[in-house]
């Protein structure tokens, strides 16, 4: 961490990782159906078709969200940065969760090439993942939700202050998880998983599926 | 809804995306095509959901009856898109040659790099098709990157027994701007896998003949032939290629026998085409250099067939450049006579000899060459002249015009009479002159002017011509004069030089005027010096010194000399920036300094605003020395440039190809960007007042750019008509060409990538290796002489002897010599085998040799060698430490005694091919004991007889099979190796020693690294297990590809029928523990960062679970220690629903 922000392979390895993320979220998006289909474009990223978001905001709230992470991805603090899909009451129905693990003692250069590769797996198994999520009910909302391993000082950083705490709340009963996806590498492992409510989880009134 | 209107439902949203697509294919021109048929699918469903109720309606006027009358409207559609685009993009070359992949049809399969879009867009611009769905019937070739194992296990299935090939083919093909045989680009995990040794065998014990009738159509085949010179690599992949139609080849080598005759090679390309299928597209095209290659091939000479290619390819150059050059006698006198492109063939040249910007434009090269050294000097210690506090002393010296009094130092009587330099001094006199000397110019004669003008202001005006000699030899000797005055001297250019005099002793004025007074001495031309405190004064200096004296500014005069000096005066000012200057009111320097350096920036630009900026002020802060490398090289000629037809245009180009592929070479460079600048004629402009010049012409440039840097004739002229192609001009129209190479790389940077791709290049390392190879060829030459004497069918012999290419040549013949020998087994005396060449062969080979020799060669290998030498280089690392001790020299020995056996069955051919691995280390390493010779066990009788760094070596399916052939050797041997020193092997293959010493007692899974080591202890452990289960867990192990993931070997198990597995009853609590733990053990490894493997794995337990008890058990078991773990570490439990 002496060394400079983006010479060092964690430096490298969190904008991979950023980089990623913000495809992979909207690729989240994209397969939740939040937005019309014509609010996403066809993209080509790493030889894969990805979707963008079209529309400004969407676009900048995923970006400024996953951005903002960079500085702490790189000190090895974001545990997992989940997508939550959850319903008027609050309550979440569906999180996409990954989990992160930037290895802080990594040493040598990181193979952009091959880490970009292993994260493209992703975005492929995801676009064939639509079966194993819920179909979520309506008037449901989404936000990026970011698990740190322990809270960052705000007067450390300015990049702190874009994070507010979340009012979603929690599932009582520990969720049932359905592995996506998982990558390890030296430098960088990933594994995406949806958690789902558990079956013993007190139904919300409002017409969950 | 029915299947049915689902079904039209979907199509109808398909064809939706397809309008949607071409609309917006404006901004996004490659609409990707097979990529989209997934996410297409889930767009369609998505776009679907949210109206469902339009889709319903467009529902019943679908214009597809059903899905395939759809995919053949698709396929149509994307047809014609890609015809669209390929008309637009391919250069036009004038439609005069072939593109290059015509007939050639991919598929892309996969990830590629680069993407399946670039390939795409090679194909479009190079004449080829690109299908986005497979068709047998229409797709030529299978691009891909990569097969998942599946594909590669059921290659015909999926590649319909098209060649599957690496996108390097196409690429390697554009570079070198024809069809390269893609037999060298097959993908390697089909070309690794092809060459099975029983492959090998059996081909070449079925005749003799067999390789070389194979081998024929490589040789014939003009495309092929660069692939048949490399066989030396891909001969291998060649054989299995063949190997297929095995039938028809014995019928060929009957019909062979024919093959004496001369024109035979030709049926017999057709018969080897006709079975071997493949081959015969390209083979087709058959030039007449059959007849050369065939009557080397009857020419018993090795040595000279080898070279016969190169031979070939070379006059083919010749040829082509002779039928490039206009068939008309080719005139190549220098006259004045032949004034345009339209007279002279030789134009190019001749207006290149005759150039005066030319010889300064190339007279850098020169320069750099011969003061190379010198100014390498220089630039070491450039870097202290900025540290150095004293006042920096800058000369310029400048040769007083330098084209004219070069001319006349050797006619003084001329020294004062005005004189001009002008390549022609014709009646009409609309040549230009190019240097005038003072007198001259007190006349007004000025550079540019015609000669017409200048005689009417002067007409007693001498004009000379050029003599570029002279001009050089003056230039060599006034660079000779300051390099010996100082070593900071940088070359403006043939005249032309700035000298850093700060750190000369002495006084830089009395300096100047003894550079001048030797510069007069040795070249009687006069110069001028100017000095300064940079370079910028120091040139102005000049201009102040001119003629022929010297001129010193202090730094202190700097502001006065520059206040009233005319903008123009500045380097860096031109016509136009003088204008813009102009129109702000800006006549001189001192004006200029008045304007702000952010104005100026803002008007001009950020650099010549700087630039204006500093320079006003007398501001330079270049050094003495820093020769910018030169961004472009290029030639241009708007000049006498007139074409009657095409071909005379064709013909100027490929001349002034050659013209910049010299440059180029004189630079050390080669460019991968080439525009082509034209000069064509405006509608309404007459003939040009100057004779021949241009006159009002518009400007055009196309450029292309090339994956490959060169500076090939050849390729710069391919390019460069692709280029002119595109410009569709009326050749008469053009007035000026221009070939201009950037994006330049060192010669020697490129060198190595370029030189892999030519052909030259393939040819000349294929005769050198078959040069080294010859030498040992009358060994096997020899020898399968003999072997085919014994057979009575010398003819046969003799023809794969002479007509296989290359260095396949030698494969073969040892081979067949190995075949025949095995029968005859006449071989030549030990003694009379080279050692040199023994050593320098290629392992395999050795090994082919040594076998016939029944394993003597090894001894003597030794025996000649010591042991310090090694054969083998990948194993020579691994070697030395690995057979140090006594007892494991036994057990190489013991892996080698199975290479003696002269009957080896062909399912050992794996081992056998370990053996010959080992061999090398052993041979090279010690004498292998004569008692080795006697064992007959060809299995180790252990895994820990093997040697480790020899297995660690060995391809992975070698790998699994000699594990797979081990346990059951081991039992009867149990542990032969007691008086092993357990640290002595390495942990990873052996760590299981001691468990495996006791195995079937109870307790060995207590202890808690199951997972460790490669392979895995368990696998081991379960191998030797009674239990049905285990033993089939351990041979899955190996059979799924070692990767030490449990999910492929469960995924394997679950095709074997489980409930049978039940059926034993012995060691049912015992496997059902040791699987328990194994689990346990995989879970706590992978659980934290690889949940989706463990998840994986136990859905496949889940699935054994259903049809087995014993999985029942163990899923239980196993599952909430599962569920524990992944509470503890991701806070919830892992979702295994049984509702699939």
């Amino acid at each position: 961490m002496d060394l400079k922000d983006n010479q060092s392979p964690q430096g490298e390895t969190a904008r991979i990782l950023v980089e990623f993320l913000e495809l992979a979220i909207t690729s989240i998006v994209f397969l939740k159906g939040v937005y019309p289909s014509g609010a996403f474009e066809r993209r080509r990223y790493m030889n894969l078709v990805v979707q963008r978001a079209r529309h400004p905001q969407l676009r900048d709230y995923i970006h400024s969200a996953v951005f903002g992470l960079l500085p702490f991805i790189q000190k090895g603090m974001v545990e997992r940065a989940a997508v939550i899909f959850f319903n008027t009451d609050g309550i979440p129905v569906e999180r996409f969760v990954f989990k992160l693990a930037v290895n802080l003692s990594y040493g040598s250069k990181v193979e952009e090439a091959d880490l970009e590769f292993s994260l493209r797996s992703f975005l492929i198994k995801l676009s064939v993942s639509e079966s194993l999520t819920k179909v979520l009910p309506r008037n449901y909302r989404w936000e990026i939700t970011t698990y740190f391993r322990s809270l960052p000082e705000a007067s450390a950083n300015k990049d702190v202050e874009q994070w507010i705490p979340t009012d979603t709340r929690q599932w009582e009963q520990p969720p049932l998880l359905t592995p996506i996806k998982s990558m390890s590498s030296e430098p960088l492992c990933v594994q995406l998983y949806i958690e789902h409510p558990s079956l013993s989880e007190p139904k919300p009134q409002n017409g969950e599926v | 809804m029915s299947m049915e209107s689902t079904r039209s439902d979907k199509s109808a949203k398909r064809s939706f995306n397809n309008n949607r697509n071409s609309a917006s294919s404006n901004s996004n021109s490659n609409p990707s095509n097979k990529k989209k048929k997934t996410s297409q699918k889930t767009l369609g469903v998505a776009w679907g959901s949210n109206s469902r109720s339009s889709s319903r309606s467009s529902f019943s006027n679908s214009p597809f009856s059903n899905f395939g009358s759809y995919m053949v409207e698709k396929n149509r559609k994307l047809q014609n898109q890609f015809e669209a685009e390929a008309s637009t993009s391919s250069h036009g070359g004038s439609g005069s040659v072939k593109p290059i992949f015509d007939g050639v049809s991919i598929f892309v399969d996969g990830f590629t790099v680069p993407s399946s879009q670039e390939l795409r867009g090679y194909m479009l611009k190079h004449g080829g098709r690109f299908e986005n769905y497979f068709s047998r019937r229409r797709v030529t070739h299978i691009i891909c990157s990569n097969l998942p194992d599946s594909k590669i296990k059921n290659l015909r299935s999926f590649s319909r027994g098209l060649p599957v090939v690496k996108p390097a083919w196409i690429l390697e093909s554009v570079a070198v701007n024809k069809l390269l045989s893609w037999v060298p680009f097959q993908l390697d995990q089909l070309a690794n896998n092809q060459p099975k040794l029983s492959s090998f065998f059996t081909l070449k014990r079925s005749s003799v003949s067999n390789s070389a009738s194979t081998h024929a159509p490589c040789q014939v085949n003009p495309e092929a032939e660069d692939s048949s010179l490399k066989v030396g690599t891909s001969g291998d992949t060649y054989f299995s290629e063949v190997s297929e139609p095995f039938e028809h080849r014995k019928q060929i080598s009957r019909e062979s026998d024919d093959l004496v005759n001369e024109n035979s090679n030709a049926s017999l390309v057709e018969e080897t085409a006709g079975s071997s299928g493949k081959p015969c597209e390209v083979a087709m095209g058959i030039p007449s250099n059959i007849d050369a290659e065939d009557e080397s091939s009857v020419k018993n000479d090795l040595q000279s067939s080898h070279y016969q290619p190169t031979a070939l390819v070379s006059s083919n150059c010749i040829n082509n450049q002779n039928m490039k050059g206009s068939p008309s006698s080719m005139v190549s006198e220098p006259s004045n006579q032949s004034h345009s492109t339209l007279g002279d063939p030789n134009f190019v040249e001749n207006y290149f000899k005759n150039s005066r910007l030319h010889f300064i434009g190339t007279w850098r090269n020169r320069y750099r060459k011969r003061f190379h050294s010198l100014s390498n000097g220089f630039n070491c210690t450039s870097s202290n002249i900025k540290a150095s506090p004293l006042k920096t002393a800058i000369m310029h010296v400048d040769m007083d015009c330098f084209f004219v009094s070069v001319v006349i130092r050797n006619h003084p009587e001329l020294l004062d009479k005005p004189v001009a330099v002008c390549h022609s001094d014709n009646t009409k006199g609309t040549a230009e002159i190019s240097s005038a000397n003072y007198p001259a110019r007190d006349y007004g004669i000025k550079a540019g002017m015609f000669v017409r003008n200048a005689k009417a202001l002067c007409p007693h005006l001498v004009i000379f011509p050029y003599n570029f000699e002279a001009y050089e030899e003056v230039a060599d000797q006034f660079y000779n004069v300051l390099h010996k005055h100082g070593n900071k001297v940088q070359a403006v250019s043939c005249d032309e030089a700035f000298l850093d005099v700060t750190d000369s002793e002495g006084d830089p004025q009395l300096l100047a005027s003894k550079i001048r007074k030797e510069i007069f001495e040795t070249t009687r031309c006069t110069a001028s010096v100017g000095i300064a405190g940079n370079m910028l004064m120091a040139r102005l200096a000049t201009r102040t010194a001119k003629p022929d004296g010297q001129c010193y500014i202090p730094p202190e005069r700097v502001d006065d000399y520059l206040s009233q000096l005319p903008i123009k005066a500045l380097p860096g000012i031109g016509h136009v920036l003088e204008e813009k200057l102009k129109k702000q009111n800006v006549w001189t320097c001192g004006q200029l300094r008045m304007i702000s350096k952010d104005s100026l920036q803002k008007d001009f630009g950020l650099k010549t605003g700087e630039m204006l900026w500093n320079y006003s002020r007398g501001v330079d802060n270049r050094l003495v020395g820093l020769i910018q490398e030169s961004k472009s090289v290029g030639a241009e000629v708007n000049w006498g440039v007139r074409f009657k037809d095409l071909k005379d245009a064709q013909n100027f180009l490929s001349n002034l190809c050659k013209e910049v592929s010299l440059r180029l070479q004189g630079c050390g460079v080669e460019g991968r960007t080439f525009t082509l600048k034209i000069k064509k004629r405006r509608k309404d402009a007459e003939e040009p007042i100057k004779y021949m010049g241009h006159g009002d012409c518009e400007n055009l440039s196309h450029s292309t750019t090339v994956p490959v840097a060169t500076d090939d004739v050849e390729v710069l002229q391919r390019i460069t008509k692709q280029l002119f192609g595109s410009f569709h001009l009326d050749v008469k129209e053009i007035r000026g060409v221009g070939l201009q190479v950037s994006r330049l790389e060192s010669t020697e940077n490129s060198k190595q990538g370029l030189e892999r791709n030519s052909l030259k290049s393939w040819l000349a390392s294929a005769s050198a290796r078959t040069e080294e190879l010859c030498k040992n060829s009358h060994v096997a030459k020899e020898s399968s002489n003999r072997g085919c004497e014994g057979e009575g069918d010398e003819t046969l012999g003799q023809l794969c002897g002479n007509s296989v290419g290359l260095s396949i040549q030698m494969d073969s013949n040892t081979s067949n010599g190995a075949a025949c020998l095995n029968e005859v087994s006449v071989l030549p005396p030990l003694c009379h085998l080279d050692m040199g060449v023994l050593k320098s062969l290629p392992p395999e080979l050795f090994s082919e040799l040594n076998e016939i020799y029944g394993g003597k060669l090894v001894d003597l290998i030794a025996k000649n060698k010591g042991k310090t030498e090694n054969i083998n280089h990948t194993l020579s690392a691994y070697s030395h430490e690995k057979i140090e001790g006594a007892m494991k020299e036994g057990q190489a020995a013991r892996l080698s005694s199975m290479v003696f056996q002269n009957e080896i069955p062909v399912e050992n051919k794996a081992e056998q091919h370990i053996a010959k691995e080992v061999l090398a280390v052993s041979g090279a390493e010690s004498f292998v004991p004569a008692s080795g010779l006697k064992k007959t066990d060809l299995i180790p009788s252990s895994l820990s007889q093997v040697d480790t760094s020899v297995l660690q070596q060995l391809p992975e399916e070698l790998k699994v099979d000699i594990l797979e052939h081990l346990p059951a050797h081991r039992m009867q041997v149990f542990s032969p190796n007691v008086l092993l020193d357990p640290t002595e092997i390495p942990l990873e293959a052996l760590g299981t020693k001691t468990a495996e010493n006791n195995s079937g007692s109870k307790d060995f899974v207590l202890d808690n690294n199951l997972w460790v080591g490669i392979p895995p202890q368990w696998v081991d452990k379960f191998k030797v297990s009674n239990c049905l289960i285990l033993n089939i867990l351990a041979e899955m192990y190996y059979k799924s590809g070692s990767t030490g993931n449990l999910s492929p070997i469960l995924q394997r198990i679950s095709s074997v029928s489980l409930h049978q597995l039940d059926a034993f009853q012995d060691g049912w609590d015992e496997a059902m523990y040791i699987l328990c733990e194994l689990l346990k053990q995989y879970i706590k490894l992978k659980i934290e960062l690889d949940i989706e493997e463990i998840y994986v794995c136990f859905r496949l337990l889940r699935r054994f679970a259903m049809k087995s008890e014993l999985f029942i058990q163990v899923y239980n078991i196993v599952s909430p220690y599962l569920q524990a773990l992944v509470g503890e570490n991701y806070g919830g439990n892992l979702h295994m629903s049984l509702k699939d």
